[in-house]
């Protein structure tokens, strides 16, 4: 159990954090809805079932003001209540206070009980207010809180950031500009112990000010002179103006544009999807530019430099006197902000912490120097005697489906909470009662998973036995069973490597376990030419069986030829084809083939009941698969690997009775013997490589280190940081292929770094004149002797003025006119693709 | 079981160009194939550009319901009245990763609301 606090809170009035200390450093929690996103908005909604807190509350805090309520740290320890018309009850702010840590709590995702807290206050907050802040925590399940100033907070952040630096003595102003407030602080530091001196400060001013600002003197000026429009700013306005949600788009854009000025020096807002009252459609774009929001922001900003200025003279301070202005808060990233106050004031300012998580930041730093003084609790966990029975479908084809649930035990002031795993649904907080039943959205085509939490008063976790809720939607039902195989295409292996000439590899299209109907396209390149009317081929062989397994030792499930006398031109080397293949819930596979060049689609539906299986390519794979046989045979045999051989000589007996009943069969054959036989064939394949495995994966792993140091070689003496980096990628995952079940993976790796290596080398000036002198060695090889000798004049020109990007162009221009045997790189496979 | 996947953020900012893309060219009246890329686009994201199992997916709510219970969405209401919500306009979609035959949200849509009474 931890003796120290750790847990920082920044109660904030528009949005809050927790961050905790953990040996040394702080760990800012995420909000568990909020994907990417640190802080929660300090807004409260009351539903009459349910509690919600954060940005969904945010959303309705203007359309249903009598229940939703947000800035009420304002009003932190006054004697205001607020009257909640849903459930006719009346809430002070620090009971509103208490529902924002409680779902700050829920923030952290270890699980454990946060039952102690650092919670940060202005620095304007008198003794009431701050007692007001500390009883919050304590309504919340703190059985300690500590108050810590925002200004030091964000100065712990810094100085903890910058351990180096000497800030035993000193002063410097702490400038917090947020969403919609503004406050600064003057800080001293004084043998190392830390104060407040004064401070100002102004509830009503912040970024989304100038967002405003933007859409009322320049967005909306536009409009009104560029279009038709007859009340445009009432009509925005107005919650009942015919243009009122073009209103939120619009504030949605300036604060986008807001966002990219802090980068670059002018920003678009594109204005689409609009009409004007003439009904003529909008399509426009509108430029803003750094100077024309600088203008807009400048009197918001101005006022804040004069709070401070007041701050200076109240304390006879020269800014001399000052060490720096340490920017807190998100409108602080806005450049002007630091620019103008950074000019005016004649002070550095200070970005150096993170803006939007410095305070909890700061606070969780403090928490950690600060041990907890109450008896803890012997077990971390609460736990319960409660009975939980949820019943809900497992699979559905519904939009929704209900979730039921029994609870037996004691269930006083308990509540429940249900989220989906993918961050998509929050049922909120509900008080929880012996039988609930809950509308559960499901995400369409996919396994949705609910967790079902059940929570004390403190938003404490109760533990339970509930598992997670899983249901299926779409694609389930009885008939439509997972797939129990690897659907794959077999394509070439073309890399530079004689060990795979010929031989082809499973490109996965659907994976084993995946629920049908399934569709996917994947696009590969052609790497032969098919020329109009020609019997060269592309192949489509969809198969069954693991990805990891050998082409020829998966079940071919459906297979297409398309030759040269289908396409209505030449089709080139290089160019890409779409392969889609489609599978049904019954299993029916449907191949989509397109080809861009010559705008074709062919389409081809395989009834697996009626698989098509040519005699001649059953005849061609056995022939291919005895060839394989005795190569591997003989490099046993040479390399004295007699167990090895043997085991293959095992396989080439039912070789050799594959080989003379396939010979057998006639092209028209009836029977499902070549189906017997095609299941044989698989069979062998499979044992073939089970028993080669070993000796492939060996023989690759040399050849991944050789090709590995001769490509650092050359990322070392000619590579840039990209190479150097991609470099390091491949062999950083060297462990994992190294050690796959497959050849695929580390053949894969070695394409890599061979294409690594060789498009540097394409960039080097020694590689390229080397290639030019060996390309001259045989000028008689060249097809066009004219077009050769202009090259090679160019080359040398090339060579001369050191033109090397000219040099490569001429090489490859060269290179494509050999024959087509001398063009190393032309390598074409079985596939086609 | 906590997953987390980094999503460089070029994926998402063109995987919303795309999305703003297929509005626009749905709303042409001519005939084009500019879907057909738009297709490859999404699918390149859906199966390959993450590694082998995962894959980018956006989805646009447009004509769906709104209620508190939705963090899939970030909605601004437009209108007087908060009953019976609908998403009328979305200025990003929600974009999901998918591992296998389970996703989960990397990035919420922003959307205007409004009441269908």
């Amino acid at each position: 159990m931890e003796k120290m606090i750790n847990y920082g809170i920044d109660l904030g009035t528009t949005n809050s954090a927790i961050a905790k200390f953990v040996r040394g450093e702080v760990e800012v929690f995420k909000n568990p809805l909020e994907t990417g996103k640190e802080t929660l908005p300090s807004v409260v909604y009351y539903k009459k079932d349910k509690i919600i807190v954060g940005s969904r509350a945010r959303t309705y805090l203007e359309r249903d003001a009598k229940n939703v309520f947000g800035t009420f740290k304002r009003k932190m320890g006054s004697t205001e209540s607020f009257k909640v018309k849903n459930i006719d009850q009346s809430k002070t702010p620090i009971e509103l206070s208490a529902e924002i840590i409680k779902e700050l709590k829920g923030f952290v995702h270890t699980g454990e009980q946060v039952d102690a807290a650092v919670i940060t206050i202005p620095a304007s907050f008198d003794v009431i207010q701050s007692n007001a802040t500390k009883e919050a925590g304590y309504l919340a399940g703190f059985k300690q809180v500590i108050l810590l100033q925002e200004p030091i907070a964000a100065s712990l952040a810094y100085a903890n950031k910058h351990k180096e630096r000497d800030l035993m003595n000193g002063q410097w102003l702490v400038y917090d500009l947020g969403g919609g407030t503004f406050d600064v602080a003057l800080i001293k530091i004084k043998d190392g112990e830390m104060k407040v001196i004064d401070h100002e400060g102004d509830n009503f001013l912040g970024g989304a000010d100038f967002d405003n600002l933007m859409v009322e003197k320049m967005i909306i000026p536009f409009l009104n002179k560029n279009f038709k429009f007859n009340n445009l700013e009432d009509e925005l306005k107005s919650a009942i103006g015919k243009y009122n949600a073009l209103y939120y788009k619009l504030i949605w854009l300036a604060e986008q544009a807001k966002i990219s000025l802090s980068n670059r020096t002018s920003a678009e807002l594109e204005l689409t999807g609009i009409s004007d009252d003439d009904n003529e459609i909008i399509d426009t774009s509108f430029e803003i530019s750094r100077s024309e929001f600088e203008s807009l922001a400048k009197e918001g900003i101005d006022k804040t430099i004069e709070m401070i200025k007041k701050i200076l003279v109240r304390n006879s301070l020269k800014p001399s006197d000052i060490q720096f202005t340490l920017l807190v808060g998100g409108s602080t990233y806005i450049p002007y902000v630091r620019k103008r106050v950074e000019e005016i004031l004649q002070i550095p300012i200070n970005c150096d912490i993170d803006p939007i998580t410095a305070i909890a930041i700061g606070a969780a730093y403090f928490a950690g120097t600060k041990e907890k003084n109450f008896e803890q609790d012997k077990s971390d966990k609460i736990t319960s005697k409660i009975k939980v029975r949820l019943s809900y479908p497992k699979t559905s084809r519904e939009e929704e489906e209900i979730l039921a649930g029994r609870i037996d035990g004691n269930i006083d002031g308990l509540f429940y909470q249900i989220t989906r795993e993918d961050k998509g649904y929050d049922s909120g907080r509900k008080k929880l009662t012996s039988r609930i039943s809950e509308d559960l959205p499901l995400l369409k085509d996919s396994y949705n998973f609910f967790r079902f939490t059940i929570l004390d008063g403190h938003n404490n976790v109760v533990e339970t036995d509930t598992e997670l809720i899983g249901i299926a939607q779409g694609k389930f039902n009885v008939a439509g069973q997972p797939l129990p195989n690897d659907i794959c295409l077999e394509i070439d292996i073309i890399p530079d490597l004689d060990i795979s000439v010929g031989e082809t590899k499973n490109c996965m299209y659907f994976q084993k376990n995946t629920i049908l109907p399934q569709k996917r396209t994947i696009t590969q390149t052609l790497n032969k030419t098919i020329l109009k009317g020609s019997a060269d081929k592309i192949i489509i062989n969809v198969l069954e069986g693991s990805q990891y397994n050998l082409p020829e030792a998966n079940q071919s499930i459906g297979y297409i030829e398309f030759t040269g006398e289908k396409f209505s031109r030449d089709i080139l080397r290089g160019t890409e084809i779409e392969i889609t293949l489609e599978m049904s819930e019954s299993r029916d596979l449907k191949a989509i083939v397109y080809i861009p060049m010559s705008d074709q689609q062919f389409t081809k539906v395989f009834n697996p009941s009626q698989r098509h299986l040519p005699v001649s390519k059953l005849r061609d794979e056995v022939e291919t698969l005895n060839e394989k046989l005795e190569t591997e045979l003989s490099e046993a045999v040479e390399r004295e690997d007699y167990e090895t051989a043997e085991t293959l000589n095992e396989i080439k007996k039912k070789v050799n009775f594959l080989i003379s009943n396939t010979t057998k069969l006639t092209d028209n054959d009836v029977t499902d013997k070549k189906y017997q036989y095609e299941d044989i064939k698989r069979k062998i394949a499979q044992e073939i490589d089970n028993a080669t495995r070993d000796k492939r994966i060996t023989t690759l792993k040399n050849s991944y280190f050789e090709n590995k140091e001769w490509c650092k070689k050359i990322v070392e003496d000619n590579g840039n940081d990209h190479d150097n980096k991609l470099f390091y990628e491949i062999a950083g995952r060297e462990q994992v292929f190294l050690n796959s079940i497959t050849p695929i993976k580390i053949m894969e790796a070695i394409d890599e770094l061979l294409s690594l290596g060789s498009d540097i080398l394409w960039r080097t000036p020694a590689f390229l004149e080397g290639r030019f002198s060996r390309l001259l060695e045989k000028p008689q090889l060249f097809n066009d002797l004219e077009q050769a000798k202009s090259l090679i004049e160019s080359g040398k020109l090339a060579i001369t003025n050191k033109n090397y990007d000219r040099l490569r162009e001429v090489n490859m221009g060269l290179i494509s006119l050999l024959p087509k045997n001398a063009q190393v790189e032309a390598r074409t496979g079985k596939i086609g693709f | 079981m906590e997953t987390t996947v980094k999503i460089p953020k070029p994926y998402l900012f063109i995987i919303n160009q795309l999305f703003e893309l297929e509005q626009k060219v749905g709303k042409l009246q001519e005939q084009n194939s500019i879907q057909r890329n738009i297709d490859k686009m999404k699918n390149y994201f859906e199966t390959e550009a993450l590694s082998e199992g995962q894959g980018l997916t956006y989805h646009n709510p447009i004509g769906e319901s709104y209620d508190v219970t939705r963090t899939d969405c970030e909605a601004t209401i437009s209108g007087k009245s908060h009953e019976n919500l609908e998403i009328i306009e979305v200025l990003k979609p929600i974009i999901y990763v998918k591992y296998g035959n389970t996703k989960m949200i990397v990035q919420k849509a922003i959307t205007i609301v409004q009441s269908k009474n």
